[in-house]
């Protein structure tokens, strides 16, 4: 298994795609992050810490992390390098374990560098800028609760991205699927939602993201929204893992 | 390592590609894989490799190639010159694909100088020719100096003196006792470079044997026999039941015989020999003889 995760490891290092996107990455979130905090005239009003901190759970900044998500997949199909792959390591399920401990690892590493670009930030930040309300997320107007949804959010999401991918064989699909649904699709089912008078609320309450977002957010109206976010999450992997198992490489 | 494939089968919805082949590939020697476009060499292989899914297994002495770890110390496959990401450096790409045995720098050095590529080994190989994708294929695959190379038209787009390289060098790999299966539609090359076949059409097993039984198949070998007598060997050769031809005067040619056979009745007749040489058919002109109608994709007439 260790040979597995080097292999990931350097497969993920050694093209400059994964270098830039990380850098975009941190760009974006910084950007994002010192927009309330130095543009502010008072109609941002203040920013927290722990706003500030989420910063990096947007989807701007999470389609970021996606793109190198799907590259896990996106990239071998695209470059037939899979074949090679799975000639060095046969067993499947290894190589699907391997690109997930890595996912994982690469996301958390992305992070924790996107919370030092904030932490600096904050720190260099007006006085005043940070204070006990703010903005937040801007996705349900909440905060997390608790740092870590961060950073489980984004790695769902790009366990997400990197699903698609194994289900689509497709780089691009496995990028802008979860940018679609996450930005578009679910805010015009929820719009729709309310015209249609409460007739579609079963749809809004099983729709991924918005429970992922309640989740993170931790509203009092959606106690299941971590189950149904994780549930959604689960079975695309799950599919997508289920497919790689058995198609043809 | 001895290399078994049973009864590989393979359905692509209504296409039957691969049609219960079974064949071994032997070590120490080089083992040609011939067939028309589209007669299911490069399905064949990917299901040796546990690439694709289909029936019938293949056995890397006696056992499946999952069981042999390192799997790369077993077995090196090169089935695409464009198997690589265009940015990903030469030198990065052979030391990712070392992960697994651990291969160490100097080895990945030596590798890219063997196939000629230690001077852009720093290069993003997406502005590589095919011949260079060729060689860095290659690489990948003799890098942990495995027990089978199984390698897919590896000449395509080599230029001579690569191809003469090759040769030599799948030639001695095998000569270390070794394995080396290799397909290549450069016929005269392969004659060149195999010692056994296997030849498949449109999913079906042709033949599998060493390259001299294979040539000695075709309609045209025969011995040609240069004497002074050749009249009355040729009646000889009548009253015993064989068929020549005359073939100018002095030569006649005896087809589906051998030399020893025609020898022995000249020496018992006492009859002079001037010349006694076998005419064997070539490689292409066998296999084209058996795969005629095993042709996938048919050309048209040319005019």
């Amino acid at each position: 298994m260790i040979s597995n995760l080097v292999y990931e490891w350097r497969r993920l290092w050694s093209v400059r795609a994964t270098w830039i996107m990380t850098i975009v990455y941190l760009i974006v979130t910084g950007l994002l992050g010192a927009g309330p905090l130095f543009l502010g005239d008072g109609s941002f009003g203040t920013q927290t810490w722990k706003g500030l901190y989420s910063t990096n759970a947007n989807f701007l900044c999470l389609v970021m992390l996606s793109v190198v998500a799907s590259q896990f997949f996106g990239h071998e199909y695209r470059y037939g390098t899979i074949r090679l792959t799975l000639t060095e390591f046969p067993k499947r399920e290894r190589v699907v374990l391997a690109k997930t401990i890595v996912l994982a690892a690469y996301v958390t590493i992305s992070t924790f560098l996107g919370w030092a670009v904030l932490g600096v930030l904050g720190s260099i930040a007006p006085e005043g800028s940070i204070g006990t309300q703010g903005p937040g997320l801007n996705l349900n107007g909440g905060e997390p609760s608790e740092l870590w949804q961060v950073l489980v959010f984004s790695f769902a999401y790009c366990l997400i991205a990197m699903s698609l991918t194994m289900i689509t064989r497709n780089l691009a699909l496995g990028i802008v699927l979860p940018l679609l649904v996450f930005a578009v699709i679910e805010n015009l089912i929820v719009l729709f939602s309310g015209l249609a008078k409460g007739k579609m609320d079963w749809i809004v309450d099983i729709l991924p993201f918005t429970n992922g977002t309640a989740w993170l957010t931790n509203l009092p109206d959606s106690p299941n929204a971590g189950l149904i976010f994780a549930a959604w999450v689960a079975a695309l992997y799950l599919i997508g893992s289920a497919m790689f198992f058995k198609r043809d490489a | 390592m001895r290399i078994e494939a049973r009864n590989l089968d393979k359905h692509f919805r209504s296409v039957h590609a691969v049609k219960d082949l079974s064949f071994t590939v032997e070590p120490g020697r080089v083992t040609g894989f011939l067939g028309p476009n589209g007669s299911g060499k490069s399905t064949t292989m990917r299901l040796m490799l546990g690439l694709d899914s289909g029936g019938g297994q293949t056995l890397y002495d006696g056992k499946k190639l999952s069981s042999h770890l390192p799997v790369t110390r077993t077995i090196g496959a090169h089935l695409d010159a464009k198997f690589f990401h265009p940015k990903r450096t030469a030198y990065a790409h052979l030391q990712m694909l070392g992960s697994e045995a651990g291969i160490s720098k100097a080895r990945v050095h030596e590798v890219l100088k063997l196939v000629g590529l230690e001077s852009v080994a720093k290069k993003r190989p997406g502005g590589f020719s095919l011949g260079m994708g060729q060689r860095l294929g290659l690489a990948g695959a003799i890098l942990a100096d495995p027990q089978v190379l199984m390698l897919d038209e590896p000449a395509n787009g080599l230029d001579p003196q690569s191809i003469q390289w090759l040769r030599d060098f799948l030639k001695h790999y095998a000569s270390t006792g070794k394995s080396v299966l290799v397909s290549s539609h450069l016929l005269s090359e392969m004659e060149l470079l195999a010692d056994d076949v296997v030849v498949i059409a449109r999913g079906n097993l042709i033949a599998a044997e060493s390259m001299p039984a294979f040539l000695s198949r075709a309609t045209g070998s025969a011995v040609v026999v240069r004497s002074p007598q050749s009249e009355k060997l040729a009646d000889l050769l009548t009253a015993q039941g064989i068929a020549s031809t005359t073939d100018g005067a002095r030569t006649i040619v005896i087809p589906g015989q051998t030399t020893d056979r025609i020898g022995e009745i000249a020496f018992t007749n006492g009859i002079a020999l001037s010349e006694l040489s076998p005419r064997t058919a070539s490689l292409e002109q066998v296999f084209l003889e058996l795969t005629e109608s095993g042709q996938e994709y048919r050309l048209g007439e040319t005019s």
